[in-house]
């Protein structure tokens, strides 16, 4: 690649060469000698960035550039599966339950096993105040047995719950001390955590 | 005048910059969503949900948290409540929170204010939580409160659920401690035993393995809340 700076050297030359030839003016050769030491000399930032050779691009080329990868990333968000979550609520099913990282914000959370005997049932779901009630968080796995289960790290205090039985009847937990809620006027369970 | 390569480098570079952060942040957005995306399609009737979506922005702009008022509205849709009353469970738990944050102040935690108004919501008086909050002042009150709430919901009076309480938080008692009691009291109910005389059973237990008075006094937390 050629730098700016010698372009413009090579323009002065040129154009000197020709005044000199055609006109030999003292004062043009000295306007234009003025002019091209007045040239800012390139930066540091600016030498880093021609070490990298980079291709030249104009406005509108860096514009297009984003807005096409900005779409990309929009089709991204449609194509790529969720990547959150399934490790914090983990349908395990079993003990032991995932070690969370010292930095995770849940890495006090005790492991809890619920259980639930539907064996008729074709899905059971655990909701909660600690997946914030969404039914996708903790589904139970079901055992030969007909019992559904599920262990999830749950912090130490009081946590309130229910089962969500085939997508539509919600159940309290039968093994469980249960509260009626004073908001929406269901039966839930309760669970009291510990801590370690 | 034409552009100079600096200028081009400078374009390239911001737009480059601005994708770096950009992409990033539209790729992830969809599980940063999820819940309010939830609300969306669980409330088809634009108006009903236009309704919850305004009750949460109201409180958020007073300064309360917007996950425990999202939850409250998946709650109710998970039970499948009418959208008017998911509307007024959302303002009522943004009214509790508010109230929770002005006992618990200064700088109560997002935690604590969950806690504090699951305590008003089971019916402990307001001038409990402010009691509690004196007894540890530079502590997380979260477990006191769950305990307390989950005493007075096995039928503890609340008068006798916050002394126990207390008192174990003036002696020195860990949080732990404090579970303790709690899940051994609920357990107590569901053998069998009465509540008031299951808390006095399990404080009892608790209050031994705790140092005397004027020795809790001397050990007293002074460390900052988690």
């Amino acid at each position: 690649m050629i730098d700016e700076r010698d372009a413009v050297i090579e323009t002065v030359r040129g154009r000197l060469r020709a005044s000199v030839a055609d006109q030999a003016d003292p004062r043009a050769v000295a306007r234009i000698l003025s002019a091209a030491f007045a040239a800012p000399a390139p930066s540091r930032w600016r030498r880093w960035l021609d070490a990298w050779h980079l291709p030249v691009m104009s406005r509108v080329g860096a514009a297009v550039v984003a807005v096409i990868a900005l779409a990309a990333g929009f089709v991204a968000r449609g194509v790529l599966p969720n990547r959150a979550p399934v490790d914090p609520m983990a349908v395990t099913g079993e003990f032991p339950i995932p070690v969370t990282p010292a930095s995770d914000p849940r890495a006090g959370a005790v492991a809890t096993q619920f259980v639930f005997e539907a064996p008729a049932a074709q899905a059971v779901a655990l909701v909660g105040d600690f997946n914030r009630w969404v039914p996708t968080a903790a589904p139970l796995v079901r055992l030969p047995s007909g019992v559904w289960t599920v262990t999830v790290p749950l912090m130490p205090g009081r946590h309130v719950y229910a089962f969500l039985v085939d997508g539509a009847r919600l159940e309290a937990d039968p093994r469980a001390a249960t509260v009626v809620d004073a908001d929406y006027g269901r039966p839930s369970s309760v669970v009291m955590v510990p801590g370690r | 005048m034409m552009p100079t390569l600096s200028s081009h480098m400078r374009a390239a570079g911001v737009a480059l910059v601005g994708l770096m952060c950009g992409a990033p942040l539209v790729v992830t957005a969809p599980h940063a969503q999820a819940p309010s995306q939830a609300i969306a399609l669980a409330i088809p009737d634009a108006k009903a949900r236009q309704a919850v979506e305004r009750e949460i922005a109201r409180a958020v702009s007073r300064g309360l948290p917007s996950a425990p008022l999202v939850a409250k509205a998946m709650e109710g849709i998970t039970k499948q409540a009418a959208p008017d009353r998911i509307r007024s469970a959302v303002a009522a738990q943004a009214q509790r929170l508010e109230q929770a944050r002005g006992l618990l102040g200064p700088t109560p935690s997002e935690a604590e204010l969950v806690s504090g108004a699951e305590a008003l919501a089971a019916g402990i008086p307001t001038a409990m939580l402010k009691q509690v909050r004196a007894a540890w002042p530079a502590q997380s009150v979260v477990m006191p409160l769950d305990v307390l709430t989950e005493l007075v919901a096995r039928g503890v009076p609340p008068k006798q659920a916050l002394e126990r309480v207390v008192t174990l938080m003036r002696r020195g008692a860990t949080p732990v401690q404090i579970a303790g009691l709690g899940a051994a009291v609920q357990a107590d109910v569901a053998a069998g035993l009465a509540p008031d005389a299951a808390l006095e059973v399990r404080a009892r237990g608790v209050m031994s393995l705790l140092p005397s008075p004027a020795a809790a006094a001397a050990l007293a937390p002074s460390g900052r809340r988690p």
